[in-house]
């Protein structure tokens, strides 16, 4: 308890628990929601196996289609 | 673009009847009155401000408004291709940004990701993969001479050179991309900023820059430097870059982003819900755009079964068709005829009722200061086209590729920030706007209370299923972005191919009805 004239920092007490988790750099974040994860990976389509055919080579393919006026299958 | 009633962006036109009585002289200098003067123009054009926008919008919410939807489309092969056994895809997300300033409130974002298209899958006739041989360089440009025997008789091949039949000109289909030296080893990992070479145990780093131009025939890249990127061996990115790409490693493309937002576009869509709904006096608008802000140029119009279709789209099985009108045949998206463009004299920049176009493409000032004569990179350049003897002589619109960094939108900058590759700070900084620090709290207790309120908004009046990528993908507001951000030909973008990854990494196919797990 208090005694007139003492420093108080805050108006309540902390408990040891409390104060466990409110360690600088250790106490635990919570958030709402999903963290940003949108990259699965700048590695696609690896390894090829014969006749497999590369994204490269499909929008190359698209293009030489519509080039030539034709459609996807 | 004098203020309008409506969003911060304006609104559709009422009608009204010309009363030639109030009309006064203006009176207005320079740099006052409604009329926006050339320094807010510069300031709101800056790069420097969607730069700090996009930080603030990326860490104001960034757990809760998390709107994002990866995806893998599988692309659609052309008729008598041999089906692989594991096909070709696309990977990407698209990510949502809850907004008041767009019907049903939200800015769709996407990104395809980088690695998408490698230069170790290009071979020459006798099967040498397409690795960087040599690089010389001029004041803007490094100019790549790839591995490889090329002539005419056997150019680069598709997506870097399309040969058109009947033309002597052939596609460049992906000139406008990001190209990166990351690939060390055919068909081995891409390296990151942060990869160390273990022969020297210091990082690798790279070089990212703009495909300019491509010389199919003699096998030579053109990269620009303004705008580059380069990765330092000591882990942070720095513009423009101070080496060329290194010799002997394979190009690949970097991450593409497109958003649909205004900024992007330099469009302002319609905002069709409540054009009935409001009041009696908005029954009698109808969508137009006024005259004077009309300029020559491409728009486009989705069409379902050959009727033209504006509408909100309602099944993931029905596919429309983009149609891209240009004022002459010379200006076609691609330069020849093709079952999707169409020429119509006069066009514009313009699809009353779906779409009112800003005007003004952002052009940077690309020459070097060194050099006699050149201009130093100061004040920027609009350009709607050019004219002479009232013949078109060049068009700038949104379907010119303009993809460098001046292109992006804060949202874009928002992604990259959270990718962990948020760019280098534009030298733009606005100017004659009074103390930044004012200016900078402000925009952070405004982006924290904008994007909550908006969040909220979207939970109260929600979304419905057609309302979210891929339902949404050939919406006219999608469509463009969507052939932008796959850059391949939009009748290429299916509603079949699109496969979708749930939270829980599992994939579902919207085309056959197949929904996330609950």
């Amino acid at each position: 308890m208090a005694n007139f004239g003492d420093v108080v920092d805050s108006n309540f007490i902390y408990s040891a628990t409390q104060l466990n988790t409110r360690i600088y750099g250790d106490s635990t974040i919570t958030y709402s929601g999903s963290p940003t994860v949108y990259h699965v990976g700048d590695v696609v389509h690896l390894p090829y196996v014969s006749g497999e055919i590369s994204t490269m080579e499909a929008v190359g393919l698209a293009w030489a289609a519509f080039a030539s006026g034709l459609g996807p299958a | 673009m004098a203020k309008k009633s409506g969003s911060s962006f304006g609104n559709f036109d009422k009608s009204t009847v010309f009363d030639p009585r109030p009309v006064k002289p203006i009176t207005t200098e320079f740099s006052k009155g409604s009329v926006p003067d050339s320094l807010y123009t510069i300031n709101r054009e800056s790069a420097w401000s969607r730069w700090r926008r996009g930080y603030e919008i990326a860490t104001a919410r960034f757990y809760d408004n998390s709107y994002e939807y990866p995806f893998v489309y599988m692309i659609p092969v052309p008729t008598g291709t041999p089906t692989p056994g594991n096909p070709p895809s696309i990977p990407g997300v698209f990510k949502g940004f809850p907004t008041s300033n767009k019907e049903f409130g939200m800015h769709w974002a996407g990104t395809r990701n980088a690695g998408s298209l490698r230069f170790d899958n290009i071979f020459d006739k006798n099967g040498i993969p397409a690795s960087i041989k040599s690089v010389t360089e001029d004041a803007n440009y490094w100019y790549i001479q790839l591995e490889g025997a090329w002539s005419t008789t056997n150019p680069l091949p598709p997506p870097l050179y399309v040969p058109l039949p009947g033309s002597p000109v052939g596609l460049k289909a992906i000139n406008g991309e990001i190209l990166e030296d990351r690939i060390i080893t055919p068909q081995g990992i891409p390296i990151t900023r942060d990869t160390i070479n273990p022969n020297t145990q210091t990082r690798y780093g790279y070089v990212q820059a703009v495909l300019a131009d491509t010389d199919p025939f003699n096998g030579i890249l053109k990269l620009r430097k303004a705008g580059s990127v380069e990765a330092t061996p000591d882990k942070n990115l720095i513009t423009p870059a101070s080496r060329p790409p290194n010799v002997g490693r394979f190009l690949m493309t970097g991450t593409r982003y497109c958003c649909s937002c205004q900024d992007f576009n330099r469009r302002d869509y319609g905002y069709m819900s409540s054009l009935n709904r409001v009041s009696e006096s908005l029954r009698s608008k109808f969508p137009r755009s006024g005259m004077s802000s009309l300029k020559p140029g491409r728009y486009e119009v989705m069409s379902l079964s050959g009727v033209v279709d504006n509408s909100a789209m309602t099944s993931a099985q029905a596919n429309r068709d983009m149609l891209i009108v240009s004022p002459s045949p010379q200006y076609n998206v691609p330069p020849t005829v093709t079952p999707t463009t169409s020429t119509k004299p006069g066009a514009a920049r313009d699809n009353p009722g779906v779409f009112r176009d800003f005007g003004s493409m952002y052009l940077r000032s690309t020459t070097d200061p060194s050099l006699p004569g050149a201009r130093a990179e100061g004040m920027p350049s609009y350009e709607d086209y050019a004219a002479s003897n009232n013949v078109i002589t060049s068009l700038t619109d949104t379907w010119t590729p303009l993809l460098d960094e001046m292109r992006y939108c804060k949202h874009i900058y928002a992604m990259k920030y959270e990718e962990g590759v948020f760019p280098p700070e534009p030298s733009d900084f606005p100017v004659g706007i009074g103390s930044m620090v004012a200016w900078e709290q402000r925009l952070v207790s405004e982006t924290e209370k904008d994007q909550a309120s908006a969040a909220a908004k979207l939970q109260r009046e929600s979304l419905s299923i057609m309302d979210v990528p891929p339902y949404n993908c050939q919406a006219p507001m999608m469509m463009p972005m969507m052939q932008k951000l796959f850059n391949i030909p939009s009748n290429f973008v299916k509603m079949a191919g699109f496969k979708m990854l749930d939270k829980d990494g599992n994939i579902y196919i919207p085309a056959k009805g197949e929904k996330p797990s609950a």
